[in-house]
């Protein structure tokens, strides 16, 4: 019975691969081959999704082991990464409601893109997408499951720029996807400390010897599991990606953004109590950030006039609270949160293009006259807190303008210094002959100067015996004259560039990383 | 050791060596193309009979040949396998048929000349990783040089190509010098070691230098030679600037060999760690460091470029780093993902170049500033595009994910803060990849000579095809690759952790 939990991912991920190939070598376009693509996808999400439902019912009725081990996937030393599935409990539990999600949206989606040009395409990310969140969901081994986060991730982004012609779409989805990478990096991060410290990468050795830890190694492992989740669900300070990410089609919005995909983060921190439960800090800043982020969004999601932005901030505040709950140890209020307010959101986001019809002569409730008076806070609304602007200007102008310094020292000063032959035409003359002879165009042929330096070597010698030549001429021929003053004066303005340089915030925090990396 | 008796390895390198010289005496050049194709399919066939003939179960060298060559000396022919060079054999061979066939008709003069240099480039290549004598090593090293000398500057597609060629070539005899010091060092502590006499008792001979101690005085010195000259090669910050004027210079087919193939990583795998065990263990942290400077520092750089073939030329520094830092790492993992990590990346960003080539080839240009929007035009190379972008930032299904995570997990356990910037450097290799995808391939179409653009043709295609199928073959089992250099890495890694001290307890 256990065996079947392999297939619930595997046939989501067949599609993907029969859709994908179909579409590169062009057997899949236009509209005739849609219903092919769209009963497929359905036939492999359904049978997935039954087979979840059988085996939850086999659960129920004690017939199930409890887990399912397929075999090995590799392995390097100690290191053993087994493909190994979870088939009870909460894993299970969350994994029936998912697909069922999974599948509503796809079949909204059917109709809903008819005629699309990306239609295939689509159909193609939806299969990898539920395949990835259902290997994510059953998975026993940190992994695999990091492997269906990952690949969800690259889904989402691949959705996102469904639209790819459209700039912003474009731009959104690399944003988006950067941000959940972060995510991504600690929940690497997590794995391999918990790989160093208790020597295994299944979830159930982790959640079995975190009691044997010190405090403050539980303490990091949570906490890096906890920053990926509040990547992964929109928390601050990550959550602005959520309302990019609405640039999608709609059944996508619905099935990525509003039921499944930003319920991953909460799903790994209810999987991961045992924990969470062994650092106070760790619960605490679930708490914070739970908290933060809810009022965030409460606040944001006031001003917003259009309803997928205003849905957004919504499901934004909810996760919020869910991971206030988890805080505050709520584990089993957490879940059931996370799984209806799931659904409810996929109803609302598949029903959001007809919302206007439905709501037509129904007045918005005003909020309170008291709250709408406090003007920083409308203009604070307004501008979500500035959360882009800071992120730019904290972390991706500094990385970028590092980038621009480091390519500019690259050049100019590495380049110079290792040595770049100016003199090709002239050096290789032989070479150039050959090639002029054969493509029939004389090109200049100015003399060799076969006494230029050239390479490191080259330039050494040709620069030592210019600057003897300059150290005789100007001062021992000329005495100490005004070139010496401009020459100082030159060299203080470098050395005063450097200084501002080095002066910037962003090499500041770049020393600071450096000795914390060399600290730790 | 070989039961058939024929000299397979020897075979493996004069083969392409051979039918190079016989592909100068044909007139025809369109048969000379398809004698070139069959010759490289024929020796890509031998390298898979060699990976099939090898036992992985062995960790030592296998399919071993020794002739005498220079008696005077103690110098041999003398070539074999371990786990650690097998790989690289089909590796290479798949890489040169792969730049044929995408140099098909883009090569416009001296067609055969073309060919026959890339053949005997094959055969130079096989050589590098089968030698097992140091001379004989030292030889084929060199004889890299003058044929992609000739390959970059006589079919180079920049302005300086001739200069770019005689960069490279001065920056690898930079890097020569120290690598041949180095080897006469280890001849003559040989010498010194067992009591005899110059030049009867010289050993260049690869298994004997690993099992003669070298004097602790000696190491560093030994180590930092080595090191020297792979460094040059694989790129290391700083002797990398080459890579970057190379790639912009170089035929496109070219820049996919010197940026995928990365020999220095091997040389500094092979040989730099091994012969020196005691000055490798020291001062592995060292040149941690300095993979993690050139991780960072190329990621930085990538970040700002704005022509694909720089681009790539600085992530393919960067990734160098990324490996180094496995290999000092010191662990079965960060080997074992440095060995699989070599092999993916040589599938990914050759492929990623010659995408690169693709779109020179059409359009003149693979700068930013002349793209954007290809996705509209030319949608199955921007799926290629996009699998190999997305295997070279490490996702799960490519085959750098495992490689990358091994990498990662055995910094992490050997020294916690490489381990943490080689995740930053892949934050920074998604950053870079995907914000050029963005510019160049989605967005809107800004200029018209982009919208006339063809997609892949059907041989283009086919020949994206192969490392497509390859990359998430080994991202699904990765265990083909890790098992069968296990034991080899066992061995490689037991003898620098476990090596016997010498001249120490006394």
């Amino acid at each position: 019975m256990d065996s079947l939990s392999i297939f619930i991912p595997l046939l989501p991920l067949s599609a993907a691969i029969i859709l994908g190939i179909g579409q590169l070598f062009g057997w899949l376009n236009g509209e005739k081959t849609e219903p092919f693509t769209a009963s497929l996808s359905l036939t492999a999400l359904t049978l997935s999704t039954l087979l979840a439902i059988s085996l939850l019912i086999a659960e129920q009725y004690g017939k199930t082991d409890g887990s399912y081990l397929a075999g090995t996937w590799f392995s390097s030393e100690v290191l053993t990464v087994s493909l190994n599935f979870i088939t009870t409990g909460f894993a299970l539990h969350t994994a029936v409601p998912c697909a069922l999600l999974l599948l509503v949206s796809m079949l909204f989606s059917v109709t809903h893109l008819h005629r699309e040009a990306g239609y295939h395409r689509f159909f193609f990310v939806f299969n990898l997408f539920s395949a990835a969140i259902l290997l994510f969901l059953l998975s026993g081994n940190m992994l695999i499951t990091f492997i269906g986060w990952q690949i969800s991730g690259v889904c989402a982004y691949l959705i996102i720029a469904y639209a790819y012609d459209q700039p912003i779409a474009a731009f959104n989805a690399t944003r988006v996807f950067m941000t959940n990478r972060l995510g991504d990096a600690s929940f690497l991060l997590g794995i391999g400390l918990s790989y160093t410290w208790i020597g295994s990468i299944n979830w159930s050795d982790l959640n079995q010897s975190i009691v044997d830890l010190a405090l403050n190694e539980a303490t990091t492992l949570a906490l890096c599991f906890a920053t990926a989740a509040f990547a992964k669900s929109a928390q601050l300070p990550f959550s602005p990606w959520l309302t990019r990410s609405m640039e999608g089609p709609t059944a996508s919005s619905a099935a990525f953004f509003g039921a499944v995909f930003v319920h991953s983060g909460v799903f790994l921190t209810i999987a991961l109590r045992s924990v969470f439960e062994q650092s106070a800090i760790a619960m605490t800043v679930l708490l914070v950030i739970g908290t933060l982020t809810a009022l965030y969004g409460l606040i944001v999601g006031l001003t917003q006039t259009d309803i997928k932005s205003a849905i957004g901030f919504a499901i934004i505040t909810q996760l919020g609270l869910i991971f206030m709950e988890c805080g505050l140890g709520f584990w089993q209020l957490a879940a059931w949160h996370s799984v209806i307010h799931a659904s409810i959101r996929a109803y609302q986001l598949l029903t959001a293009q007809g919302f206007i019809q439905q709501t037509q002569g129904i007045t918005a409730s005003l909020i309170p006259s008291r709250l709408a008076k406090i003007r920083w806070g409308y203009v604070a609304s307004l501008q979500r807190f500035w959360l882009d602007p800071i992120t730019d200007w904290t972390l991706v102008n500094p990385v970028l303008q590092l980038g621009k310094d480091l390519s500019y020292f690259d050049d100019h000063i590495v380049n110079a210094v290792m040595g770049a032959p100016a003199p090709a035409m002239n050096a290789l003359a032989t070479l150039a002959q050959l090639e002029e002879h054969q493509t029939g165009t004389p090109s200049d042929t100015e003399p060799d100067v076969f006494a230029r330096g050239s390479g490191f070597a080259g330039k050494l010698a040709e620069g030592t015996s210019v600057i003897l030549q300059w150290i005789e001429e100007r001062l021992m021929l000329r005495g100490i004259h005004e070139d010496a003053i401009l020459g100082g004066r030159h060299i203080g303005n470098i050395a005063n560039r450097i200084e501002q340089l080095l002066l910037r915030p962003r090499y500041l925090a770049l020393f600071v990383f450096i000795t914390l990396l060399a600290v730790f | 050791m070989n039961e058939v008796g024929i000299p397979l390895l020897s075979c493996l390198i004069a083969w392409p060596l051979l039918s190079a010289m016989v592909l100068g005496f044909v007139h025809s050049r369109q048969l000379a193309k398809y004698l070139a194709i069959i010759v490289a399919a024929i020796e890509l066939l031998l390298t898979l009979i060699v990976v099939y003939r090898f036992n992985p179960q062995n960790e030592t060298l296998q399919l071993v040949e020794q002739y005498r060559w220079i008696e005077l000396l103690n110098i041999h022919f003398e070539v074999g396998i371990d786990g650690i060079s097998v790989w690289f054999l089909p590796c290479s061979a798949l890489l040169i048929l792969m730049l044929m066939l995408s140099a098909w008709n883009a090569v416009q003069y001296f067609r055969r000349l073309h060919f026959a240099l890339l053949l005997a480039l094959e055969g130079i290549l096989m050589g590098v990783f089968c030698a097992t004598d140091m001379i004989l090593f030292f030889l084929f090293w060199e004889l890299t040089l003058p044929a992609i000398f000739f390959l970059i500057g006589l079919w180079g597609i920049g302005p300086q190509r001739r200069g770019a060629a005689l960069k490279y070539i001065l920056f690898m005899l930079f890097g020569s010098v120290p690598l041949l010091f180095a080897i006469i060092m280890l001849a003559i502590n040989h010498v010194t070691q067992v009591g005899g006499s110059i030049p009867q008792d010289l050993a260049f001979s690869f298994p004997v230098l690993l099992l003669t101690p070298v004097e602790d005085s000696l190491q560093p010195m030994i180590f930092l030679c080595l090191l020297l000259g792979f460094a040059v090669k694989a790129p290391l910050v700083p002797f990398h600037t080459w890579l970057p004027t190379v790639s912009m210079e170089a035929p496109t087919q070219m820049t996919a060999l010197l940026i995928g193939l990365k020999l220095g990583l091997y040389g500094i795998l092979r040989y730099a760690m091994t012969l020196a065990p005691s000055a490798a263990v020291q001062y592995s942290w060292v040149l941690g460091v300095f993979g993690a400077v050139t991780l960072i520092y190329g990621a930085f750089i990538a970040l700002q470029q704005s022509n694909l073939r720089r681009l790539l030329a600085y992530a393919s520094i960067s990734h160098a780093g990324l490996v180094v830092i496995g290999i000092t790492s010191l662990t079965m993992q960060g080997i074992q993902g440095a060995l699989l990590q070599l092999l993916s990346f040589t599938l990914v960003t050759s492929s990623l170049v010659l995408i690169a080539g693709f779109i020179q080839n059409r359009l003149g240009s693979t700068d930013i500033v002349h793209l954007g929007g290809l996705a509209k035009v030319m949608p199955k190379l921007s799926v290629f595009y996009f699998l190999f972008t997305f295997a070279s930032i490490g996702m799960p299904g490519g085959s750098s994910f495992p490689a990358e995570f091994l990498l990662m997990l055995g910094a992490l356990t050997a020294h916690p803060s490489l381990g943490i910037t080689a995740l930053v450097g892949a934050l920074m290799c998604a950053a870079y990849s995907l914000s050029f995808a963005r510019r160049a391939f989605l967005g809107q179409i800004v200029h018209k000579g982009v919208a006339q653009l063809q997609d892949l043709r059907p041989r283009e295609f086919a020949l994206l095809c192969i490392p497509a199928l390859l990359v998430l073959l080994l991202g699904f089992f990765p265990d083909v690759i890790l098992e069968s250099h296990r034991v080899t890495a066992e061995a490689w890694l037991s003898r620098l952790v476990n090596q016997p001290i010498f001249n120490v307890t006394e």
